[in-house]
This record gives structure tokens, C-alpha cells and sequence, in this order.
């Protein structure tokens, strides 16, 4: 077994340099300056600096951060409330409920999208920050919901027993008690609900307006376009941020225990 | 209590994003071709009337109908071609501009006003004009080529760019077959449909975007493309050569419209107005080199701008599209079909 | 400590009954369900019996043209292909995916941790650049040609790209980490002692693997190809971008109908059978997927 393991971990590696060649070439290459992404004609800052003047990019940058905290923000809230009220009373029907939530987490999202857009078309709703946030809300609350369920499944019953013996209302015991219990499986699904609204497209394509354009969006024009090296500086600080934010929450993850 | 607090904090933060973020500013929405109205341009607007444009693109005429008209989205401003504006003057889909609020309308050229489209010119400012043509990268390709039969002879086949545009490219094969392209009859399509089957699988990319870009890479060696593309691409490399096809070639222009229901109406005619000054024109000249028809911008432009012979190009045997009415149906569902097919 | 097994079984503090309270508090939800999902699927299988006018948008009389035009052999065709594509997609993913989850999984968890951040780091990274990375990779004059060429392993510049196999090598980049982390989560599961005990009975290596390890890596398998499978025939961004649009999958056709094409109605038929074998796979694999408790 362990010649096995020897060799899927040569694959792993392997396969870890396909991942990370072409960002490795990304970053590289924003430092070039020559247009063209081949030759290497240069260092340079010139690509950061253009990037930092495009209105359009940052505007579009500002819209997916809004649209996304906004949109995490809902989902922890329809997410965290499904599955304490799935997990605390027994409905009939419960499991066409619960199909129905995870629908919209695994329908491909280009049916997602048009069933939207001509939705938001017939009720005569304008297509804009509000139709983006309702669509991004729709396919994240259920990863925060299977998260919450996750973290449910080792919740003792008496804890909630206990606080309701002790005087508490229910509201109060699930505010006080149950939340602060259920947080690691909030915050995980939150995590996962804000990262994949961020890097959202096909459902933001037939749900946004010119105004409330997002970041992928963007990219995706300026992609069609043609090659560009400012696309390759902004690659360069995602990574970037990326690659701090999760070493940051890793790091915070092991002071806690 | 908090519960109903941070749902309401949640669902607040919702609603400010969409109210607050959208009415404060003053703005103006342009829907806009791609690769047309470059970004200093919209930053000069800006600065000097506080007046921010939100630029949105197409790359076809159809995908701007399909938004405009589908989609429940407000523009203040679409720049259609000239049988698209047609179409939506029949439609009735347009306002008047208030042309006292275009005083700059004076240097457009008489020659691009009173169009068919718009025979009294009530509803659109021409921005600008081109045509569709053959760019040749002459490096690669040493024959001559003369007209479409000759690019899609098949001796190119898989080193071919055309534009993504379901009308463009039935018209160049009617106009090999001698039809008159405004007459999309089912016969029509019958007709164009075997040259067709013949041509598409030897297309590389469909790029109505940016097709000099494959051209640039040289992924492809000869492309069917916008003349501003061309004459960018001239400007590059004196090896593109552009070539209008013997059979005919499509004169186009695009103008500016006010939807109607724009928020912006006043908005809107201030932007063309400040489009047709002179300094600004050229500005537009200058990144995307199609035929301006505003004459006192071309005082402005240097002698080789004049010279490229994408930007202004020598008589041709040119027309313009028409609107074509309930066949568009026809040509959008023959081209759907015969592209799934390859 | 022990927890109580499933979420489902709540014997010892009972599941209470709802009564009223209890549905209205689930009221926002199934609200947001019925508005959001249930309401915009049903208009859209309105929308795929409508006709459209010459300018594009949608007429309210009844036609099953929209149908019958999918069964034309082209569309078929495109069904076909994507699905096509779609699996070679998901096959390559599990090849390439397996045994980089597995490895993962069995790791000592320092390490462990490590690894895993290495995976999702590109996964964080949006889809789109890298994307594009590919794009000037693969290009004609771009690296890996003049690479290729110069180590005379290419007589001409590199043409992959705007092909069927760039469209596939984006896919599979783009997909790749939504393979390996639910195997990861279910190899990470495996009870060592089984493995041992398997070995120790005299199996092979070999068998201990097909025998054992994947039979109970099977749940994580089939949510990875679910989470491959089902996306990559909508994703049109991708093939739009690798395949020069030349390469119409299923998601291309419909984001055109809702485009260039002016035909909703017709783009919504395809979207309704589209959903219809989405439901028919889901079915299978989920079924199929269940470990039985």
C-alpha cells in the first residue's frame, strides 16, 4: 500500500504543478511589458497602475462585493433559520421541502439564470442590484442550509431542553444558545456562499444591468475582447488576496483550538 | 427580537444596495457596441458634466434588440445600424430628439443624414460608418483575393475570423449567388443554404467582438470583419490588406437613439451633443478608425488617418440592409441550425 | 462523547410538532422557493410553448414547434455532443482527481491541511482568469508553442486552440477541485483498519483498492461527478472563450436563443429539456449514491 501511496502522492504533485503553471505564467506576465504576453520584454508596474485608473473594473469590483455581502447576508439568514426549523419540527412533507431548497444548489445555472430573467421579464422588474442580490441569495442560502445541517447533527437536544427549563423563550434559547453552536457551520457556509458569489457568472449574465455589473462580467468582456495585461495584474491580486485570506483564516482556525 | 432585527439589518442592506447605488447619481445608461466609445471619452463626459455613463455592449444588432426589447433593462442610449433604427421607427420604439439640444448636429455631413431609415431625421445622430470586408494578412496568403468565393475556396479553411452575425453572413452568401439581399424569403434561404453548409465548417472563430484579435495572434490568416477592425489592424501591420468583395459589401451606420421610456432623456441628447464636437469625434477617430461622418472632426484627423484605406475607403459597389421584418426569424433560426451542425 | 447519528433521527429530544407556529416561521423560506424557483421554472415552461414576433419577443399562442424543432437531428447533435463532452470532462476529472483526493485524504493531517489549501487556492481564484491563463497558453504564438517548437516536438505553431480539446482542457481545469474535494471528504472518512484488514487477508494492493477503498469512496464519487458532470454542459463562458464560439454545447445554444438569436421561446424549450434529463441524472446518481445506513 504504501507503493501506492507513493505513487498518487508523484501524481498529486504533478497534478498541483497543472493548477498552478498557468497562474504561476499569470502573475508573470504582469510584470511584462510587452502587450503580447510572449516575449518578455521587460519589468514592469504599468499594468497595475492602468488598473488602478480603470473606473469601470473598480466600479465593477465594488458592485460584486456589495452584491456578495449582501447576498451572504440573506443566505445565512434563510440558510441558518431552513435548517434549524427542518431540524426542530417534523413537517409533512419534509422532504419535498428539502429537495426543493437544494434545487437551486445543483441546477445547472444557466437554467437558473433565463428561468429568472424571464420571471423578473413578466413581473416587469428592472433588471439591477436587487434581481442580481435575489438571484446570487437563491443558489448560496443552500450551502450555508447543508452546513448549518451539517454542524446539526452532533447538536445534543438537551441543550435547547436545558435553556428552555431554565426560563428562556424559544426565540431566546435559539439566539442564545443554538447560534453560538451553530456558528462554526454558519461561518463555513458564509465563507462558501461569499466566495462563490464573487466568482459568479452565468446566472449575474442574464440578471444584471450595465450599473450593477460585477467583477466576473467585466472580465468576461474584456476576455472576449482579447488579451490583455491588465486582466493578468488583476489576476495577480487576487491571488494575492486570496492566498492571504485563506492562510488568515487557517491561522485563526488553529489559535481557536 | 435580534432575529427579526438582522433579518430586517439583512434585507436593508439589500434594498439600500439597489436604491441607494442607483438613484443618487446622475447618469445616463449607454447600450453600445463593443470596441466603439472609448473609456476617455466617457471619463471626459464625466469631468465635465458630472454626469456618469454606465456603458454597456453588444456585439450584434439582434443581441441589442433581444436585451432592449426582452429584458426589462432602461437605456438611455443605443447606437443601432441603420436597419435596425428602421425597424424601431416602425415600431414606434424611439423618442424625438430635441434637436435644439444638439446644436453640434451641424457638423455631421449631409451625405449621412435623411436616410432611408430616417427619412426626416427626427430619431438618430449618425456616429459613425463603415463597412464589412475581407482583411488579408498578405504574409500568409499570397493569392488574390476578390470576393468571398475566393476566402472560402477551402484552401483556408480552419484559418478564417467572421464576424458572429447571423445577417452578415447570409447577405455574403446571397450576394455570391446574385440575390438581392434584402429579400430573406424562405427561397432565399433554401438558396444560401448548400453555400453556406460549404463555408461555415471552414470558419475558425466567430468574433464580432474583436476580431483582429485572432488575426493579431495569428491563430487565422484571413478574416470577414468590421472595417474599423481593419484599419486598426492596418495601422499595426501594413500586411493586412483590406479588400471590399467584388460581389458587394454592406454599407452600414450606426447611429444614436433615445429609447423610448429613457430615464435620461435630457441626459442622453447632452452626450450626443458632446459626442459631435470636433475634438471629441476625433477622439473616437483615433481608437476606432471607422468613417466618421462628422466632417469638422475629419479637418482634425492626420493625413494617414484620412489614407487608411479601411477608414475611407475608394468607391465600391456598396448597399445598405433594410429591415426585414418577420424574416429575421428565418435567418436566425437557418444560422443557429447550420452552425449546430458543424 | 458520542453524537446522535443523523440529523433525521431524533428520538431522544423528539421533533416537535409545527402546528401554526411552526409553518409560519417557514414561510420566508418557501416563500423565497416559490417566487424564486418553483414560480420563474413554471413561466419558463410557459415561455417554451410561445412564438416570437419579428422583433424578437415573446408571443402568447400555443405552439409545439419549439419541441419538435429540438428533435431535429442538429440539436440532437448538440445534446449529444455536450453530454459527450460533459462526460469526457467528468471521466478526466475522476482519472486525474482520484488519486490526488486519495492521497490527500490518507495523509497525516499536518500535512493534510497544507495539501488542501493548495487545492482550493486555485478554486478561490475565479474560474474566468484562469481561464484566460489558458488562452495565452494555448494560443498560436503564445508559450507553450514556441516551447514545443523549439524542443522540435511541432513542425508548425500549436493549433489547439478555438478546438474541442482547448474547450475540454479548460473544463477540466475549471472543474477539476469540485472532483476532489468530496472524494477527499469520503477518503478522508475510510477506516484504516479495513484496508489492513483486507491486505492482511491476502489481497493485493490492487484489490484491496477496487474491492474496498472505492466501493466506500462511492458517495464522495458520485457528488464530485455530480458537481463536474451537471455544470460543465451549461458552462458557455468557457467554451466561448477556448472554442472561439465553434464549439456550441447546449449552454451556448440557449445563452444565443436569449441573444443573438432573439428566440426565448425557443431557448427556453431547450432550457426545459435540459432541466428535464439534469432531473433524470440527478435521479440516478442519487440513488445510486446512497449508502445505506
Amino acid at each position: 500500500m504504501a507503493r501506492v501511496h507513493a505513487l498518487f502522492g508523484g501524481w498529486t504533485v504533478l497534478v498541483l504543478l497543472f493548477f498552478y503553471a498557468p497562474i504561476v505564467f499569470l502573475v508573470a506576465y504582469s510584470f511584462n511589458s510587452s502587450r503580447l504576453n510572449v516575449v518578455w520584454e521587460g519589468f514592469t508596474l504599468k499594468w497595475y497602475a492602468l488598473l488602478w485608473r480603470d473606473n469601470r473594473l473598480l466600479a465593477a469590483l465594488e458592485n460584486s462585493l456589495v452584491v456578495a455581502v449582501a447576498a451572504t447576508a440573506l443566505s445565512v439568514v434563510l440558510g441558518t433559520t431552513a435548517a434549524w426549523l427542518l431540524h426542530r419540527y417534523r413537517y409533512r412533507g419534509v422532504r419535498t421541502i428539502s429537495t426543493l431548497a437544494f434545487i437551486p444548489m445543483v441546477v445547472p445555472e444557466i437554467i437558473m439564470g433565463i428561468s429568472l430573467l424571464v420571471f423578473f421579464k413578466s413581473v416587469d422588474v428592472g433588471l439591477g442590484y436587487g434581481t442580481v442580490i435575489i438571484a446570487h441569495t437563491t443558489f448560496c442560502f443552500p450551502f450555508v442550509m447543508a452546513a448549518v445541517q451539517a454542524r446539526l447533527v452532533g447538536l445534543d437536544p438537551s441543550l435547547e431542553e436545558a435553556a428552555l427549563d431554565l426560563g428562556a423563550t424559544p426565540l431566546k434559547a435559539f439566539w442564545h444558545v443554538i447560534v453560538p453552536y451553530l456558528m462554526p457551520g454558519i461561518v463555513s457556509g458564509a465563507l462558501m456562499a461569499f466566495a462563490l458569489s464573487m466568482d459568479e457568472l452565468i446566472v449575474t449574465y442574464f440578471t444584471s444591468s450595465s450599473a450593477s455589473a460585477t467583477l466576473p462580467l467585466r472580465i468576461y468582456g474584456m476576455a472576449k475582447v482579447g488579451l490583455n495585461p491588465m486582466i493578468n495584474a488583476l489576476s495577480t491580486i487576487f491571488i494575492v488576496a486570496t492566498i492571504v485570506l485563506l492562510l488568515a483564516s487557517e491561522w485563526v482556525k488553529r489559535i481557536r483550538r | 427580537m435580534k432575529k427579526r432585527l438582522s433579518s430586517l439589518f439583512a434585507i436593508g442592506l439589500a434594498l439600500g444596495a439597489a436604491l441607494d447605488l442607483s438613484a443618487a447619481k446622475k447618469e445616463v445608461n449607454l447600450f453600445g457596441w463593443s470596441e466603439y466609445v472609448p473609456q476617455d471619452v466617457l471619463d471626459k463626459f464625466e469631468e465635465e458634466t458630472g454626469i456618469k455613463v454606465n456603458y454597456e455592449t453588444y456585439a450584434s444588432n439582434e443581441e441589442m434588440l433581444s436585451k432592449l426589447l426582452g429584458g426589462a433593462a432602461e437605456f438611455d442610449l443605443v447606437q443601432p445600424s441603420e436597419y435596425v433604427v428602421e425597424a424601431l421607427v416602425k415600431a414606434g420604439k424611439l423618442e424625438e430628439i430635441d434637436f435644439a439640444n444638439v446644436p453640434n448636429m451641424k457638423n455631421v455631413g449631409a451625405e449621412f443624414l435623411h436616410q432611408p431609415h430616417d427619412p426626416q431625421q427626427k430619431y438618430s445622430v449618425p456616429y459613425m460608418a463603415g463597412t464589412v470586408g475581407i482583411v488579408v494578412n498578405t504574409e500568409k496568403v499570397k493569392e488574390p483575393i476578390a470576393g468571398m468565393a475566393d476566402v472560402f475556396s477551402g484552401k483556408y479553411a480552419g484559418r478564417i475570423v467572421t464576424l458572429n452575425d447571423n445577417r452578415e453572413i447570409l447577405t455574403w452568401a446571397l450576394r455570391t449567388l446574385g440575390r438581392d439581399i434584402n429579400d430573406i424569403s424562405p427561397a432565399a434561404a433554401a438558396a444560401a443554404r448548400p453555400v453556406l453548409t460549404k463555408w461555415l465548417p471552414q470558419i475558425k472563430v466567430y468574433d464580432s467582438d474583436s476580431p483582429k484579435t485572432s488575426l493579431l495572434n495569428g491563430d487565422v490568416d484571413i478574416g470577414v470583419v468590421w472595417s474599423g477592425e481593419a484599419a486598426i489592424l492596418f495601422n499595426e501591420d501594413k500586411k493586412f490588406a483590406y479588400v471590399l468583395p467584388k460581389e458587394g459589401a454592406h454599407l452600414w451606420i450606426d447611429s444614436l437613439v433615445i429609447p423610448k421610456g429613457a430615464p435620461h432623456k435630457a441626459d442622453a441628447e447632452k452626450f450626443i451633443n458632446f459626442i459631435l464636437r470636433p475634438d471629441i469625434s476625433v477622439l473616437i477617430s483615433n481608437a476606432f478608425p471607422y468613417t466618421n461622418p462628422n466632417l469638422e472632426a475629419r479637418k482634425l484627423l492626420a493625413p494617414e488617418q484620412l489614407a487608411n484605406p479601411a477608414s475611407f475607403p475608394s468607391p465600391a459597389k456598396l448597399e445598405s440592409f433594410h429591415d426585414i421584418g418577420k424574416s429575421a426569424a428565418l435567418v436566425d433560426k437557418l444560422i443557429t441550425d447550420l452552425k449546430g451542425g458543424s | 462523547m458520542s453524537a446522535p447519528r443523523a440529523s433525521t433521527d431524533n428520538s431522544a429530544g423528539a421533533k416537535r410538532d409545527p402546528r401554526g407556529i411552526g409553518w409560519l416561521l417557514l414561510t420566508p423560506l418557501l416563500g423565497w422557493l416559490g417566487l424564486f424557483v418553483v414560480l420563474p421554472t413554471a413561466i419558463l415552461f410557459v415561455y417554451s410553448f410561445c412564438q416570437r414576433d419579428e422583433l424578437g419577443q415573446v408571443v402568447f399562442s400555443f405552439t409545439w414547434s419549439n419541441y419538435a424543432r429540438i428533435f431535429d437531428p442538429v440539436y440532437l447533435g448538440i445534446f449529444g455532443r455536450s453530454l459527450w463532452y460533459a462526460g469526457l470532462t467528468t471521466a478526466l476529472c475522476l482519472a486525474i482527481g482520484y488519486p490526488v483526493a486519495y492521497f490527500i485524504g490518507r495523509s497525516p493531517p499536518s500535512r493534510r491541511s497544507t495539501l488542501l489549501l493548495l487545492v482550493m487556492i486555485p478554486f478561490w481564484i475565479s474560474f474566468l482568469l484562469r481561464t484566460y491563463a489558458w488562452i495565452s497558453l494555448l494560443k498560436g504564438e503564445g508559450l507553450i508553442s514556441s516551447l514545443l517548437q523549439g524542443m522540435r516536438l511541432l513542425t508548425g505553431p500549436l493549433d489547439i486552440l478555438y478546438t474541442p480539446t482547448a474547450v475540454i482542457i479548460g473544463l477540466v481545469y475549471t472543474y477539476l477541485p469540485f472532483m476532489i474535494l468530496p472524494i477527499f471528504t469520503s477518503a478522508e472518512k475510510l477506516d484504516n483498519s479495513m484496508i489492513e484488514a483486507a491486505l492482511d487477508l491476502g489481497a493485493t494492493p490492487v484489490r484491496a483498492f477496487t474491492q474496498v477503498i472505492l466501493p466506500l469512496t462511492k458517495p464522495g464519487i458520485f457528488a464530485g461527478v455530480l458537481l463536474v458532470f451537471v455544470p460543465s454542459i451549461g458552462m458557455f463562458a468557457v467554451t466561448d472563450l477556448m472554442g472561439g464560439a465553434r464549439v456550441p454545447m447546449i449552454g451556448n445554444v440557449i445563452q444565443n436563443q436569449f441573444g443573438q438569436a432573439r428566440d426565448w421561446p425557443f431557448g427556453a424549450a431547450l432550457g426545459i429539456t435540459f432541466l428535464a434529463l439534469f432531473a433524470i441524472t440527478f435521479w440516478f446518481l442519487h440513488d445510486r449514491g446512497e449508502v445505506r445506513r
